[in-house]
């Protein structure tokens, strides 16, 4: 199993957050996604209130703290350009000046250290951390000629209300990414459908089969690892015959991809014939009534879990409507 | 008869050649049937034709007595399960015991009764202890004993095995081997096993070997054993003690002294 990739799987621990009802685990990711965007612009307190719900869970989840940075890694670049984008998009408040002064030994420096990241990227674990942190490191060398005077002088200005609704927006971020993340870990795939079919089940009211949409939820969640599993495969296979993914030009890379994507494509597909005439076989009718192994109830704790969650979110759209002024 | 096909003709859609042609055969209720042929013989086409997969060009399959169609498909499969070849492919639940209740939950099976037949199953098939492990920490031929759990749990009278050993190593193969002899003669379950392993075949009540989609040999397995022209032809390979009997019967031993030979290692062959 690619380890790396932490979306759609499920580690068992006996802990209190594994025991929720998976259908209060879904309504308080929905409503703390909800929430997140309800907190008024640059309130760090209520925001702080937010993070803490997934970062409790975290903690009793019992998993391993690595598991959730390694969902977070995936997501470093996205997060960092959010941030690049919010910081220089702001105006406004006390402004920060960086002073950056183009010399010969400096450029060259920062080309160097280019270089060698390029080069030795092959070795390193958390490439885009160390990247970003590269990045950072040469505009700091920047603000100060090595060797000889600067051939141009210049600099950076940075708002504080740039700094501040990029911070806001990486915590925004930061919450999603850790409440999805600790609902997949610790809620198994088959009931994470359940739990959706069990909210979709009104629609089956209008003729629409949602049985139908949950068993497609669940079989692509149960193949996720499989197929990263199989591409893993295709990917040394590839290699094997000279394949690099890593370098060349951009089409070139592009191309790699492709005698990827195929391989893929034609195995998944065949995969889904054989499932489907296995599903078939074992008397699977879409859209007929199903019995199920697992029933959901809901106990003391997911009541409390609950009202707790709810309690947060009216007094947010009471801060929100202005009701409460208190934060 | 418990399965019977009368004159199948089959092809697909789009390629004007006959996968199967003019094909009948019959299995009594508890009969063990091993059909043998080499890839592309037609083998997995019937286990697919039998479970209503698939439609006949031409030709009537009757399950006990009724025929089956498009009407009867649903509720004769109720009577059927399939193990297939690849162990990944069929495995649908998340887990060990989602996946031998799949099938129950097709059936509607209750809540209590499912719970204490995945138990049963899963304790026969001798993975109880991985009731709630991931497929993807599974071997092969645990995979394969889920899917037999899964259709033991059904309690269908047909078992079909797809070159269900095909994709396995030598210790998964003979777990399932294992477990289609208990099947066989402790289950009294009704089985058709489809290979290109003769040694597979040793312990069916009858076996039919399959060439360009006609039956080309059938009988008991020492019957069809001995054909060994045929066998080669068909693309088999054959068991050893079969070469060791051709050569003792071609050797300078004296005709008393051959039978006994021969007919011991016979013997040992069905013993394996």
């Amino acid at each position: 199993m690619n380890d790396n990739i932490v979306f759609g799987q499920y580690i068992y621990k006996n802990s209190f957050i594994h025991k929720l009802d998976p259908r209060i685990k879904l309504f308080v990711l929905l409503i703390l996604m909800i929430g997140t965007f309800l907190v008024p612009a640059d309130n760090f307190i209520l925001l702080s209130i937010a993070l803490m719900i997934p970062l409790i869970a975290v903690i009793f989840s019992k998993i391993s703290i690595f598991k959730y940075l390694k969902s977070l890694k995936q997501i470093v670049f996205v997060i960092f350009l959010s941030f690049i984008f919010q910081l220089f998009g702001n105006e406004g408040g006390k402004v920060y000046n960086i002073p950056i002064n183009f010399s010969y030994a400096n450029l060259i420096l920062a080309v160097l250290l280019i270089v060698i990241f390029f080069l030795f990227r092959k070795y390193l674990p958390f490439k885009m951390l160390i990247f970003i942190g590269l990045v950072v490191l040469i505009i700091y060398l920047l603000r100060f000629p090595l060797i000889g005077d600067p051939f141009k002088e210049t600099s950076i200005h940075i708002y504080e209300k740039g700094l501040i609704h990029g911070t806001f927006l990486i915590e925004r971020i930061l919450i999603i990414i850790l409440a999805s993340t600790t609902l997949t870990l610790t809620t198994k795939p088959t009931d994470l459908t359940n739990a959706l079919e069990w909210y979709l089940a009104p629609l089956e009211k209008i003729k629409i089969k949602t049985s139908i949409f949950a068993m497609m939820i669940s079989i692509a969640l149960r193949f996720i690892p499989t197929l990263f599993n199989e591409t893993n495969k295709i990917l040394k296979a590839q290699a094997s015959r000279g394949v690099d993914f890593n370098e060349g030009k951009f089409i070139e890379q592009i191309k790699q991809i492709v005698s990827l994507l195929v391989p893929m494509f034609v195995i998944s597909i065949k995969r889904a014939e054989d499932l489907a005439d296995a599903m078939e076989a074992r008397c699977y009718v879409p859209g007929e009534k199903r019995t199920k192994l697992v029933k959901m109830k809901c106990k003391v704790t997911d009541y409390l879990v609950m009202l707790f969650i709810l309690t947060l979110f009216i007094l947010l759209i009471l801060i929100r409507c202005g009701v409460i002024y208190a934060l | 008869m418990f399965v019977k096909l009368e004159n199948i003709n089959f092809k697909y859609a789009n390629n004007e050649d006959l996968i199967l042609n003019d094909l009948s055969f019959e299995l009594p209720k508890g009969c063990m049937l091993a059909i043998l042929g080499p890839n592309g013989s037609g083998k997995s086409t019937i286990a697919k034709l039998i479970m209503g997969l698939l439609k006949p060009t031409s030709g009537h399959i009757y399950i006990g007595d009724e025929e089956l169609t498009e009407k009867s498909v649903n509720h004769l499969r109720k009577k059927l399960s399939i193990i297939f070849q690849n162990p990944d492919n069929q495995f649908v639940g998340v887990t060990v015991k989602d996946d031998i209740a799949f099938g129950l939950e097709n059936l509607k099976v209750e809540r209590s009764k499912m719970q204490e037949a995945v138990n049963q199953y899963a304790q026969m098939v001798d993975m109880s202890e991985y009731l709630d492990a991931n497929p993807e920490n599974l071997s092969g031929g645990q995979k394969q004993r889920v899917a037999i759990a899964g259709a033991l749990a059904m309690q269908t009278d047909l078992i079909i095995f797809d070159e269900a050993t095909s994709m396995l190593d030598p210790k998964g193969t003979k777990e399932i081997i294992e477990m289609i002899k208990t099947l066989k003669n402790s289950h009294q379950k009704t089985i058709i096993t489809i290979t290109h392993n003769l040694e597979e075949a040793l312990f069916a009540d009858k076996v039919m070997v399959l060439n360009q989609g006609k039956i080309v040999l059938e009988g008991t397995p020492r019957e069809v054993l001995k054909e060994k022209t045929i066998l080669e032809a068909s693309g088999l390979k054959l068991i050893d003690g079969l070469f060791l009997i051709d050569r003792i019967n071609n050797s300078a031993l004296e005709e008393s002294q051959k039978k006994v030979l021969t007919d011991k290692l016979w013997e040992l062959t069905f013993k394996m």
